[in-house]
């Protein structure tokens, strides 16, 4: 084992979750343990509030269905609705190479401003800095929110039985990255699903009392988000592969490419973990209040306890689902 | 699946021997469905799971000139040499991950003041392509681009699979790739001189649960041994005629050196004299020096089909997809990789 950082490292894996608890845990002396989740709630003497922070390395810098900036506020705002948070502020600072185009700063920022009106959430704080040419890859993008939860949202304990939503089509983030990165000559008109889901914690509100947990497939994909899930659950999960949303075009460019979409991120879905027995009541408000045509119900909790994520194939065959171990694609987001 | 499911006690064992087979076979859940005294095993269809570490060494070496850039499949980055790997040498620009042949070709026009080297690796599958590419280039350029080729031929290593005397292959799935190419007719071999019940098959899943049906059928005396093409829809018995000419004009065969299991003779497709200035060992003057069988693990047994992978007492200790031991575990295709990634737990 090489004691250097490699892509690894970053990919939101095995290897993301070793370096977490084994460097940054350790190091920070976190005297109680934190649950590792995307946002952090704490309570005030009015409200309970959610903090998270996030950082977008995306290349390229635009793609089809987005740019770095989309990217770095969906991606902080779908953090804090994991949470069940409505968000309310943003920080963005910028890390930006010497000689990068000023005009092209000026659309990111742009794209990022306009996301933001969308969504009803202030940009308020920030930071920019320049590195010397060749320090750094044109521009990278933290953002960090916060963001009120809802009175309607209280996570509890996941159970056999439970159902497992996907709120849409899977993989198209990962797939317009790869298709844009490396300049794949693929006639499709698929893009990214990067997309800010505030919306779930707004126009949802009936259900959210039965969602106990919701998660966003970035890194790793359904797959990794799933497994991460039940590291902590400690119940299998049984996906049901005939009914995981895909389109073809998605299905016919991963399997050229000979990846697997269930490995491969999404920026504008989500997981919802809904109580036994609510799941299609959940789906249909998902259908009709939302417009999320493509939702699915994909699988639900099991009574073992094996922490395995498990696939029941189109033949009735199955395959287990690990966590992503090997980089499959770096700099998605 | 019922009929296969009834009551047998004689183990079957039954092999693919293409990389894509191994991870469909993986990925479809089929293993589940089948009764335990069937057994599916992979043999040697992972071209960049063979790709001898003399070859990686030879890659390696070609980094140490600052005008080279190499070129290749995504796979072959990880696979390890005699002490690293691409992945680990690689600096930002020198080793550049294609999707096409043809893409190695536009980056050498891209960057004329460097030597583009393309690592052409494959079976008869990918040869064809890398055949049209090495020709394109031998007539129009660029002047800056070279290989490294390191491809196989199915035909020998079946033939060493099956005449190894502890062979014990019940029924073959033939490579329904190297036969789109090759044609369905060059793998009758396979039931005419070995008697052993073989299919060429495709890759969804009901594919394969036909292939295995059938093979089952055969093995189990309800039907004559006989050879079957089930894979029609792409598989002619002639196969392609312009990709076996484009072939044959590029490549002769010539001895090949198989990481695992060694030498074995005529398995390789090396450059025909004409071609050979766009080889980058005559540019470099370079040698490889050929290393045999060198694993810790049981890859070799594996590969043959004498083992499965969790027989092997490295599996899933010491030998993962983060740290490979072997080359059935480097590559998304190899068979330990495979099993590894979709078939650790038994329901």
């Amino acid at each position: 084992m090489t004691n250097k950082i490699e892509l690894h490292h970053g990919d939101g894996g095995v290897k993301t979750s070793e370096l977490i608890q084994k460097v940054f845990l350790k190091c920070y002396g976190n005297d109680r343990e934190v649950p590792l989740s995307d946002s952090f709630v704490f309570t005030t003497k009015s409200s309970k509030l959610a903090f998270t922070t996030d950082s977008f390395v995306v290349q390229p810098l635009f793609f089809r269905g987005g740019d770095i900036g989309k990217l770095a506020v969906c991606g902080t705002l779908n953090d804090l609705v994991t949470a069940g948070a409505k968000p309310l502020y943003l920080s963005a600072s910028f890390i930006i190479e010497e000689g990068f185009d000023i005009d092209i700063l000026c659309r990111i920022a742009q794209s990022m401003g306009g996301i933001c009106k969308e969504n009803g959430v202030r940009i308020v704080t920030g930071d920019t800095k320049v590195v010397e040419k060749g320090s750094a890859d044109g521009l990278f993008i933290n953002t960090a929110g916060i963001g009120v939860v809802s009175g309607h949202y209280s996570p509890c304990e996941i159970e056999a039985g439970d159902e497992i939503i996907i709120t849409g089509t899977i993989a198209e983030h990962g797939t317009a990255i790869l298709l844009d990165r490396y300049d794949l000559s693929v006639e499709t008109n698929m893009i990214s699903d990067c997309y800010a889901l505030n919306y779930l914690i707004t126009d949802l509100k009936a259900e959210l009392p039965y969602i106990k947990l919701m998660k966003d497939p970035t890194r790793g994909g359904v797959a990794t988000a799933l497994n991460e899930i039940v590291a902590h659950v400690g119940n299998n999960v049984e996906l049901i592969e005939n009914r995981i949303p895909i389109t073809t075009q998605v299905k016919a460019i991963n399997n050229i490419l000979g990846i697997d979409p269930l490995y491969l991120a999404c920026e504008g879905r989500m997981i919802l973990v809904v109580k036994k027995g609510f799941g299609n009541r959940t789906l249909q408000a998902l259908k009709q209040i939302c417009g999320n045509h493509d939702a699915q119900m994909i699988g639900h909790f099991t009574k073992d306890c094996q922490k395995l994520v498990y696939l029941q194939t189109d033949i009735g065959g199955k395959r287990v689902l690990p966590s992503l171990e090997g980089q499959t694609v770096p700099r998605i987001c | 699946m019922m009929k296969m499911n009834k009551e047998c006690k004689k183990t079957i064992r039954i092999m693919e021997v293409c990389g894509t087979h191994t991870q469909a076979i993986s990925k479809s859940g089929i293993r589940y469905l089948l009764p335990n005294h069937v057994k599916l095993l992979s043999g040697p269809g992972c071209p960049v799971c063979v790709t001898n570490e003399s070859y990686i060494d030879a890659a390696i070496g070609l980094l140490s000139h600052d005008h080279v850039i190499l070129v290749t499949f995504g796979d072959m980055l990880k696979v390890r040499g005699t002490s690293s790997s691409l992945s680990e040498k690689k600096m930002k620009d020198n080793v550049i991950t294609i999707y096409s042949p043809e893409d190695a070709i536009t980056l050498a026009r891209k960057w004329p003041q460097k030597i583009v080297v393309f690592l052409a690796v494959g079976f008869e599958t990918t040869a064809p392509i890398m055949a049209a590419t090495i020709k394109n280039a031998y007539e129009n350029g660029p002047e800056n681009l070279f290989f490294l080729t390191a491809l196989k031929r199915m035909e020998p290593i079946l033939r060493f699979i099956l005449e190894d005397e502890r062979n014990k292959i019940d029924g073959l799935i033939c490579p329904g790739h190297v036969a789109s190419v090759l044609g369905a007719d060059a793998f009758q071999f396979v039931t005419k001189e070995y008697q052993v019940p073989a299919v060429v098959c495709g890759f969804e899943a009901e594919d394969l649960k036909a292939g295995i049906y059938n093979l089952l059928d055969q093995i189990e005396g309800e039907r004559p041994v006989s050879f079957l093409n089930l894979y029609q829809r792409c598989v002619r018995n002639t196969g392609n005629r312009l990709a076996k000419e484009c072939m044959d004009e590029v490549f002769q065969k010539e001895d090949g050196y198989w990481r695992g299991i060694g030498k074995v003779s005529n398995s390789a497709l090396g450059l025909r004299e004409k071609y050979q200035r766009l080889d980058v060992k005559n540019k470099f003057d370079l040698s490889e020096e050929i290393i045999s069988n060198p694993s810790a693990c049981q890859c070799r047994e594996i590969i043959l089909g004498l083992k499965a992978p969790y027989e092997c007492k490295q599996f899933g200790v010491r030998c993962t997809p983060e740290t490979p031991l072997g080359p059935c575990m480097i590559s998304s295709e190899g068979s330990c990789s495979a099993h590894y990634k979709y078939g650790r737990v038994i329901f």
